[in-house]
């Protein structure tokens, strides 16, 4: 698939670009960009995710919350079917309601029912001003107070990221930029727009951090220390992968509202089982990133990590949430689906693959569930 | 042929066994794909940073073998390091693969090539099927021709030509443009001749280890006996193993300082012992890997081509340590010739994209790699892009005083 990576057609008139399946995300947005246009859905992977697997896996990104992900960017799409047909779903217009929204069915299906060959993506036009906000709290629920309040005082930010105490430690470890180390959690917030709009709506959103006991609120002064922000943020994973072998990346999300209690649940089980978790993630999405740091190479470390993650996901369904966020279902988290979905409407996900995928040879066993409780 | 490289010691078992934390770290996140020359070219995984890690924690969980299909991943390599230097999570991929070689050295499996590279510096001293007796054959064609000025007794500076320019008539003109250009700063220098043995980079990049330190010993020894207080080298792999290795298999410091060429160059310029006089042209520089990357040497040649009047500098899209290799390293040519064409290819168009008219290296191997590409692409599109090693450039800076005199 990866040699299918030629950008076929850019149409700035429409908003649209067609493109195979193996073209490398950053460079949609590459290739518009003389045009002013970007492509929005910006994965941490898009310098090497192909648009096929951001499709099959409709990925998100850091600025979901007014932008959205990839479904929404997704206006048609080539595939080949398991049983061997090549066809063409979706439609170029700005809406269209002909038939079942197969398009919206094929992005986020692991690559269960059909092969993307090719799609015709939405643009935007780049906004022409942002402003980037930097807030340190004493702890996570501070934070994440303010980012239930910003959004609640009638501000979409572009994004809207928190990072705790063990991240921003791990990012100070490698990048060595001057972040407070003893505060116990940091609020990184873009606002984009027309000038003089996100002027009023930086102002708001440093009133809010303040109203919210932020230890310290400032806005990036340029481009170079506004680059340096969001490069710190890019670097959280990374530099939480430094610390022990294994990393385990989770996607746990619930809704803004209910994000404060996730962040105390997520805190609680990695005091139960004595294990390190760095949560970071895109909070404005109610969309957390706890990574577990272990080294499953031990067993009883393999096995508390288990555990800790069951109770993640079981502390996830029960403020209403889901299991997966961006990342996706595979294989890993399967057996876990039967904690998210009823058992009518996880049969009938088996008969749609079935009705796609009657030999069952695309990804078999990817979110499939031994429901025999 | 019989084994050359394999070595005699026999190990308990593979080193991979036990060095595993940068297996696990690397988290498979992709970001190695966006910059692996060789990925880029071959868009095969299993060709990739993370392909090879993904391999290698296999062979550590025991569940691969090192078979002949790993090798040629593993082999298939030029050691650019830019899969390290972008690395998110730190996994020293160099190491790993470093590793890896040596452990299939010891298993028997590994590319032909190696044997017959190992007997010939076991043998001659040197990477060639010459006698190392002609490491200053180049010397014939200089305005004073005479070996024997070359070599003095003693010095304050030893030269090390390295393997390539002292064998490679397509190379001569660095070491003939470096000791114009010493001559011109009344610098007091000596080459070894045939007291030069190779470096031993070639042997410790493909993870044979057991010869290196007849040749560290006896490299280090010659350049003592000189009395000299500054070793200059013009290869960026010769620099880098002299500056980051040596150490390592003789066990002790150096006393003599280390330069590379691009280093003593602007020594020599900022001291005004060279004269540097107008040149005209857009230039471009190509940082070779083992030189900027895997040496941290950036900015000195950079400075050299800034102190030439008259010239026009423009950097590539991708410099420093992001520059793209040339497809000349690894051995990678003589593995897989056709795939370090296609890399030299790429880096011959990032080149034109410049719109330069001499693109600068500081590596005889860089300026080979690149002065073909850009050769085929003249054919091809009839861009002329020239290229010139730093020491030639100052040279011809030099001279050009002469001219005008």
């Amino acid at each position: 698939m990866v040699e299918m990576n030629k950008i076929l057609d850019i149409n700035p008139v429409d908003l649209l670009v067609t493109v195979e399946a193996g073209v490398i995300t950053e460079s949609v947005s590459k290739a518009v960009e003389h045009l002013n246009l970007f492509f929005p859905p910006d994965p941490g992977s898009m310098k090497s995710s192909t648009i096929g697997g951001n499709i099959a896996e409709n990925a998100g990104g850091l600025r979901g919350l007014k932008y959205g992900v990839t479904k929404d960017y997704v206006n048609s799409i080539e595939i080949v079917l398991p049983t061997g047909e090549i066809v063409n779903m979706g439609s170029n217009t700005v809406k269209a309601v002909t038939g079942y929204n197969f398009v919206d069915l094929i992005c986020g299906s692991e690559g269960t029912l059909g092969v993307i060959t090719k799609a015709t993506l939405g643009l935007l036009p780049i906004p022409a001003d942002r402003a980037s906000i930097l807030s340190f709290f004493k702890d996570m629920t501070d934070a994440a107070k303010t980012v239930i309040d910003i959004v609640a005082q009638g501000v979409i930010t572009a994004t809207l990221e928190i990072v705790d105490k063990v991240t921003i430690n791990a990012i100070e470890d490698f990048l060595k930029i001057g972040l407070d180390r003893t505060v116990g959690a940091m609020l990184l917030i873009e606002v984009d727009g027309q000038k003089g709009a996100t002027e009023i709506e930086a102002d708001i959103v440093l009133k809010v951090c303040k109203s919210n006991n932020a230890l310290s609120v400032r806005k990036a002064k340029n481009s170079q220390e506004r680059d340096k922000l969001w490069e710190a943020r890019r670097a959280a994973l990374s530099s939480l992968s430094r610390i022990k072998p294994s990393t385990i990346l989770e996607d746990a999300t619930v809704q803004r509202s209910r994000i404060v209690e996730l962040v105390e649940a997520v805190d609680g089980i990695a005091q139960k089982y004595n294990i390190m978790i760095g949560t970071f993630g895109h909070a404005g999405d109610g969309n957390l990133h706890p990574t577990i740091l272990t080294d499953l190479r031990i067993p009883e470390e393999a096995e508390k990590t288990e555990k800790a993650i069951e109770e993640i996901f079981k502390a996830t369904i029960a403020l209403g949430g889901t299991l997966s966020g961006e990342h996706g279902i595979g294989i890993t988290k399967a057996q876990y689906l039967k904690l998210e979905l009823s058992k009518p409407v996880y049969d009938l996900m088996e008969k749609v693959k079935n009705a796609f995928d009657p030999n069952n040879i695309l990804n078999p066993g990817k979110m499939k569930c031994v429901w025999n409780s | 042929m019989e084994s050359e490289v394999k070595t005699k010691d026999k190990k308990n078992k593979f080193e991979i066994l036990d060095k595993s934390d940068d297996l696990y770290i690397c988290s498979r996140c992709g970001t190695c794909l966006a910059y692996c020359p060789i990925y880029k070219q071959t868009l095969n995984e299993s060709f990739s940073p993370r392909g090879k890690m993904s391999l290698l924690e296999a062979i550590n969980k025991g569940k691969l073998k090192y078979t002949d299909k790993v090798s040629e991943k593993l082999f298939t390599c030029t050691t650019c390091n830019l899969c390290k230097e972008e690395c998110p999570s730190g996994v020293k991929l160099d190491e790993m693969i470093n590793i890896a070689k040596s452990d299939l050295i010891y298993a028997g499996k590994y590319p032909e090539v190696l044997d017959m590279l190992k007997k010939r510096i076991k043998q001659a001293y040197n990477i060639t099927f010459d006698s190392n007796a002609g490491r200053l054959d180049w010397t014939k064609q200089l305005p004073e021709s005479d070996p024997e000025k070359y070599i003095k007794k003693e010095a304050d500076v030893v030269y090390f030509v390295g393997c390539v320019s002292s064998f490679s008539p397509r190379s001569f003109g660095i070491p003939r443009s470096i000791v114009q250009d010493l001559d011109s700063a009344k610098v007091s220098y000596t080459l070894l001749g045939e007291e030069e043995w190779c470096c031993g980079f070639p042997l410790i990049s493909s993870g044979i280890k057991d010869v290196i330190g007849d040749l560290v010993k006896h490299n280090i020894e010659a350049v003592k006996s000189k009395n000299a207080k500054l070793l200059v080298l013009s290869c960026p792999s010769c620099y880098h193993t002299w500056k980051y290795e040596y150490n390592k298999y003789s066990g002790k410091e150096i006393d003599f300082e280390i330069l590379h060429i691009s280093q003593y160059l602007l020594r020599l310029i900022k001291e005004g012992k060279i004269k540097l006089n107008s040149l005209s042209g857009k230039v471009t520089y190509h940082d070779p890997c083992d030189l900027g990357r895997n040496s941290g040497i950036y900015e000195e040649p950079r400075e050299v081509i800034k102190s030439i009047p008259g010239l026009d500098f423009i950097d590539l899209p991708s410099n420093r340590e992001l520059s793209n290799c040339c497809g000349g390293g690894g051995n990678l040519e003589s593995i897989n010739q056709t795939l370090a064409s296609k890399i030299a290819l790429a880096k011959a168009d990032e080149i034109i994209e410049t719109k330069a008219d001499i693109v600068i290296t500081s590596c005889q191997q860089c300026n080979r790699t690149i002065d073909s590409s850009l050769k085929k692409k003249k054919k091809e599109t009839g861009t002329k892009v020239k290229v010139m090693d730093l020491p030639e450039l100052v040279l011809q800076s030099i001279q050009e005083q002469k001219a005008e005199n």
